[in-house]
Parts: structure tokens; C-alpha cells; sequence
């Protein structure tokens, strides 16, 4: 194995560890959202590992990234780092993946900031988590062709698959919340209902 | 109610003789003399709303002490109280605003939430000028640079203030510009957490403390919230001083306090008496019998008439039964109503104004409520009886604010002094002749975000 090639492979293999974590991340911030819970923690310890992972996932994708640039094969010049679509080499599959950074990085610059920030500031931008997923993934897809057969291509599907399934529940859950000031005189339909309580 | 007419005195040692009457004009115009005894003090004394000049003639300028904390001597030695509500000393309440770090925000509360108390209305209406020199002084102790005035939501009412603010501002009165803050019809609007969030441009909810509001309110800086009443009492305290503050009221409780009367016949209005004045006085209860008497308002408590009748309206009567003077509601309840359709009635009323927020407030007062209509509507059995006691116990002290545990309050007293109704109605009778509701409940329960703002 050369130089090259060791760059090559670090550059796929943690380019796939980032798209399950980014998955994983995803799930864990509607868990969030919908203040799941995890069997044997405490609420707040979801919190803490959305946080955590995500900057895991951080860790994976600086990696990928610079052996990706490093890996004189390629040619992709440091500039398609921030700006999309610069690279030489597959230079629409690679812009995706900047794109991909450029709003990841939006997303946790605000959340490390979230206690300066305005929450509806914050919020908006969040949602942009759900615009980079599929960028994300249109990028792997696109970029790694490993991933369009055998188990690799297995495994991107189970992960998006869960990730669509963790949006949907999140859809249904909110169609089925009951607006802060509606649920008093909700509860105080329920109760007469019942007449005598027991 | 807004009208200064509705206003009326109340002297100390007179029999009260027409005093409560909508419209009723009961005292020559008097200046207030240092030691006097002479009521009303807060509500302009001709009946008529006293406008700048008037203020100015029987009060002069305010007097600016100075400096920080100046002032709050003189309000520790006149043993003033807060008069929305818990009657919290006033002096600590600065003192404790006046120690935190940062600059602080100065709010004054006429909100007046609840339903059947008029008198902060009627003293913004009828002596409006009294409060805005209370809420510069206030400024002026703490420190703050930043006051608001937080009233109840009511077109007159802020064009009044606004006019009242605007002649203040040409005679050069205030040295810092008051802000003023409408506050939604709500029960909860009022409460001092609800308050900071409305003023920080938020909605009028209840939020979870600690942080007490006098350390992170209005946009997180100290913040003292202060009745109207207690603001108008600091205005005159810091021109009469101390001594003539106690010349009326009790040697524990001195002073006067605005209160709402409704009488048992159905008339009443808003009367300032000196705290200490027999009940039974104030509600004319010889000449116009009751069924009961509440209290302190929807988060207060029912009297029997044999109770009523032998305590004044101070907290040291009051609390050992439970009640308190509260932000000064007295009601007689007429002998021909029931007590258990009109506490039913405002039980359900305090449970649609539940902010919804917490889960023990949120699924326990429907049930409450439920339970209470089913006894006051002759449906139910012992077993419903022991189920509000249940749920009651299992409400208090577990929301983020009083809500709970006020209702609760009102709830057991009810439960105790209709306690003969209650085995009537569970038999499927009722003593009552009259269907006709008494308290005033007001129409329209929240149902939208934006009815709390
Ligand atoms: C449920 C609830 C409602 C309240 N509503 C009012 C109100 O309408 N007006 C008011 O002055 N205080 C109200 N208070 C009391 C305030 O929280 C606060 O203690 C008061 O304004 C302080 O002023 P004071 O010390 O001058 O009485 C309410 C309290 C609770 C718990
Ligand atoms: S206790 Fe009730 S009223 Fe108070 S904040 Fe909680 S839900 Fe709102």
C-alpha cells in the first residue's frame, strides 16, 4: 500500500463512519426534540449524547475531508474545503460535500453558540440539519461508488431508512400535540365527559 | 369597571352609611394633614379622577430623596406591605433589589387579574398620579433605570395613563420615562414571573423559579414589581412620613388598603378602609344578611357568616382560618344563592385560565373542577367528595406558580362552609331559591397563543 492508497481508503472508510454517525445525530436531535427517551437514561442524557456525537462526527469528517485533500489522486484543492463546486475531480459529487460542510458548520457554530443567541435564531438555523442530510447522502452516494452495491450499500440504506422513519414519527407527533392554550379546556372536555372521576 | 365614579370613600370610625354605592360622592373634598385619620387617602377624595393640577394642589411635587435606598427607611419604619396579594414587607422587597448586582427594572403591577377585585383599576383611574410619583421614588431606591407601568388591557384606561404621563412629562415630574405595558385578561397575568416575561415582550406566562424575578426578570435584570396600591402608598408615605402612615390600621398591619365590596343586595364598588375594620362593617352584614362571605378573591377563602361576623379584615384575624386580606375582595354572598354553583363556577373558570404548563395543574384542576360541577349539579356521591380532596392534594405545591395551591384553597374552604349544602346536595336537593350567578366570572377562556399576550 502507498502513501496514496492509504489516503484513499482513510478518506472512504471515514467518510462512511461519518454518514452512520450523521445518521445517529439525526435520530438522537429528534429524540431531542420530542424529549424521547433512551431505555436506562435520564432525559437529559439523550441531550448529552447528541451533543457528544455530533462532535464525534466533527472529528470523522475533518478527517475525511483532509486525507481526501491529501490524497494526491484526487486533486481537490483546499478552497473546495468552503466553496462548492471548485474541485477539479468530480466536481459535482465533491461540491455536494461542501455544501454539506458549509451547513454543518452553520448548524454547530450556532449551537455552540446557543446561549447568545436568540432560541428562534437558533431553531431556524437547526433546520438546516435537515437539508444537509440528504446532501450528505446524494454526496456518498455519488462520490464513493463502493457504496451503490453489496453491504455498503446495505448499510446506507438501513441508516436512511432510519433516519425517514425517526422524520415521520417526528411529523406524527407533532400533528398529534395539542396546542399549550387548547389543552386545558381539552382535558376539561375529558373530565366532564367521564362525569363522576372514578 | 373604570369609571372614577365607582369609586367611593370609606371614613374610619363611620358607619359607612352609603359609602359602597356605584356613583356615590361621600366626603368633602379634604387635604390630607400630617397625623390625619381622615380616609380616603388614595382615591381622589372629590370622586372625580385627580388630574395633574389637582394632584399637585392637595399633594405637591414629589420630593426626590436623592440618592439609593434613601427612601426605604422611612417605608420600613411605615411598616407598608405589598397590596397585591401576599402583603410581603415593601422594604424588603427593595432592600433585596436594591443588593443585586446589575441595574434594575422597576415594574409597576396593575394587571388586576382577578376577576372580582376593581381597585386597582379604580385607583389608576381616580388617582393615577399617586402611583406614577410612587414608581419614580421606587426607581429612585433601587437604582433602576428602566420603570414600566403593567395595566390591565382596557382602551380608557391607557389613554388615561398615557394623558397622565404626557402632562407629566411637560411639567418635567419624571426623571425617568415610564414604558407602559398592556397585560392580557387573564387570571395569571399578574404574577410577578407572567408579568416579567410580558414586559420582556414575551407572553403573560407563568414561568419556572428560582431565579426569583427580583434577581432575573425583565430581560434577565433584577426586577422589582410592586402593586399599583403599594406604589401609591409609597407616594404618600414619602410625603407624610411614617407616623402619619400608622395613624390608621393596627399596630401589626398599619394603614389603609383599597378593597371591593359587593354586598349581599347586589350593589358594591371600591372603598378604602384602614386595615383592622370589622368585616361585618365593611359588607353592612346586619343590614344585608349573607350566606357566606369570601374573602381575598378566586385564590382566597369562604367565611361562614358567624365567622365573618366576628373578625376585621386583617391578616391577623384571617389567617389563623386559612384566609387573608389578599388584594382586598370581600363578597356576600346572598342568602338565596348556593355556594357550591358559584364555587363551582369559579373553579372551572381557574382551571381554563391554568396556563397548562405543568402537568399537575394541567390534568388536575379539569378533574377538580369536574367533580365540584357534578356536586354543585346534585349528580354525585360521597365517593366524588373524597376525590376532590384526592386530586386537591395531589395538585398543591406541584406547579411552577400559586395556581394550584390558590385554587386548592378556595376549594377546601368551600368544602368546609357549605359543608350542609354539600350533604343536601348529595341527597339530590339544594337550599338555594335562585339560579341567578353571583361572582363575576368574565367571558372567554383562552384558546389561542395570542390571548396571553
Ligand atoms: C396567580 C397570581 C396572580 C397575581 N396577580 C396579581 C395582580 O393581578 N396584580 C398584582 O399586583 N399582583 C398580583 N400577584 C402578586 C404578584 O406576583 C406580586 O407579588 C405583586 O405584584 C408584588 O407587589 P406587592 O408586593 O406590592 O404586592 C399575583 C400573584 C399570583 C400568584
Ligand atoms: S402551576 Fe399551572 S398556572 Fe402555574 S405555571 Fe404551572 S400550569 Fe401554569
Amino acid at each position: 500500500m502507498t502513501t496514496g492508497t492509504v489516503f484513499w481508503y482513510a478518506s472512504r472508510a471515514t467518510g462512511v463512519v461519518s454518514l452512520v454517525l450523521f445518521s445517529v445525530v439525526a435520530i438522537l436531535g429528534i429524540m431531542v426534540n420530542r424529549q424521547g427517551r433512551l431505555p436506562g437514561l435520564p432525559r437529559f442524557a439523550v441531550t448529552g449524547l447528541h451533543r457528544s456525537l455530533s462532535l464525534l462526527t466533527l472529528a470523522f469528517l475533518g478527517t475525511h475531508i483532509v486525507t481526501a485533500i491529501a490524497d494526491g489522486y484526487a486533486h481537490i484543492p483546499w478552497l473546495s474545503t468552503i466553496v462548492p463546486f471548485t474541485s477539479g475531480y468530480e466536481r459535482f459529487w465533491i461540491g455536494l460535500g461542501t455544501v454539506a460542510i458549509d451547513l454543518m458548520a452553520a448548524v454547530i457554530v450556532t449551537s455552540l453558540l446557543r446561549t447568545r443567541l436568540s432560541p428562534a435564531l437558533w431553531r431556524a438555523v437547526h433546520w438546516l440539519a435537515y437539508v444537509c442530510y440528504p446532501v450528505v447522502v446524494v454526496h456518498s452516494l455519488g462520490a464513493n461508488k463502493d457504496l451503490r452495491s453489496g453491504w455498503l450499500l446495505a448499510l446506507t440504506m438501513a441508516t436512511v431508512f432510519s433516519v425517514l422513519t425517526a422524520i415521520g414519527y417526528r411529523i406524527l407527533a407533532a400533528a398529534a400535540t395539542v396546542p399549550r392554550p387548547a389543552r386545558v379546556p381539552r382535558q376539561l372536555v375529558r373530565a366532564d365527559r367521564t362525569g363522576s372521576l372514578r | 369597571m373604570t369609571s372614577g365614579a365607582q369609586a367611593s370613600a370609606t371614613g374610619r370610625q363611620a358607619s359607612l352609611e352609603g359609602t359602597v354605592q356605584p356613583g356615590a360622592t361621600v366626603q368633602p373634598e379634604a387635604t390630607v394633614q400630617p397625623g390625619a385619620t381622615v380616609l380616603p387617602r388614595l382615591l381622589s377624595a372629590s370622586g372625580r379622577p385627580a388630574d395633574l393640577a389637582e394632584h399637585l394642589r392637595v399633594h405637591g411635587r414629589l420630593l426626590y430623596r436623592g440618592g439609593a435606598r434613601m427612601l426605604i427607611h422611612s417605608i420600613e419604619s411605615a411598616g407598608l406591605t405589598g397590596r397585591g396579594g401576599a402583603a410581603f414587607p415593601t422594604h424588603r422587597k427593595l432592600t433585596a433589589v436594591a443588593d443585586q448586582l446589575g441595574v434594575p427594572v422597576v415594574v409597576g403591577n396593575g394587571a388586576e387579574g382577578e376577576p372580582a377585585s376593581d381597585k386597582d383599576k379604580t385607583l389608576l383611574w381616580s388617582s393615577p398620579h399617586l402611583v406614577l410619583d410612587g414608581l419614580q421614588l421606587a426607581a429612585e431606591a433601587v437604582g433602576a433605570r428602566r420603570v414600566h407601568l403593567y395595566l390591565h388591557r382596557e382602551p380608557a384606561l391607557v389613554r388615561h395613563l398615557e394623558s397622565a404621563l404626557a402632562g407629566r412629562a411637560a411639567a418635567g415630574l419624571d426623571r425617568l420615562q415610564v414604558g407602559l405595558v398592556t397585560a392580557p385578561a387573564r387570571f395569571l397575568a399578574g404574577e410577578e414571573s407572567a408579568l416579567a416575561s410580558r414586559v420582556g415582550g414575551g407572553a403573560a406566562l407563568p414561568r419556572f423559579t428560582p431565579p426569583r424575578v427580583f434577581e432575573h426578570g425583565v430581560d434577565g435584570a433584577p426586577t422589582l414589581v410592586q402593586n399599583v396600591e403599594t406604589l401609591a402608598q409609597l407616594g404618600l408615605i414619602s410625603r407624610y412620613g411614617p407616623a402619619w402612615f400608622r395613624a390608621v390600621g393596627t399596630e401589626a398591619e398599619p394603614g389603609s388598603m383599597l378593597t371591593t365590596i359587593r354586598l349581599a343586595d347586589g350593589s358594591g364598588g371600591v372603598a378604602e378602609a384602614a386595615i383592622g375594620t370589622p368585616i361585618s362593617q365593611l359588607l353592612k352584614l346586619d343590614r344585608y344578611p349573607a350566606r357566606a362571605v369570601l374573602v381575598g378573591g378566586y385564590h382566597g377563602a369562604w367565611l361562614s357568616p358567624e365567622q365573618a361576623g366576628r373578625l376585621t379584615l386583617s391578616n391577623a384575624d384571617l389567617r389563623p382560618l386559612g384566609a387573608a386580606a389578599g388584594a382586598g375582595v370581600l363578597a356576600a354572598l346572598p342568602v338565596d344563592r348556593c355556594g357550591l354553583v358559584e364555587s363551582a363556577r369559579v373553579v372551572r373558570y381557574l382551571a381554563l385560565e391554568s396556563a397548562g404548563q405543568c402537568g399537575p395543574c394541567l390534568n388536575g384542576l379539569p378533574r377538580i373542577a369536574a367533580s365540584l360541577n357534578q356536586l354543585a349539579q346534585r349528580r354525585s356521591t360521597p365517593a366524588d367528595r373524597d376525590d376532590v380532596q384526592r386530586w386537591s392534594a395531589l395538585v398543591e405545591r406541584r406547579g411552577a406558580c400559586h395556581h394550584p395551591d390558590g385554587t386548592v384553597r378556595f376549594l377546601r374552604s368551600a368544602l368546609a362552609v357549605f359543608t350542609d349544602e354539600v350533604t343536601l346536595h348529595e341527597a339530590g336537593r339544594c337550599s338555594a331559591r335562585s339560579p341567578e350567578p353571583f361572582l363575576p366570572i368574565p367571558a372567554g377562556s383562552p384558546a389561542r397563543e395570542e390571548d396571553w399576550s
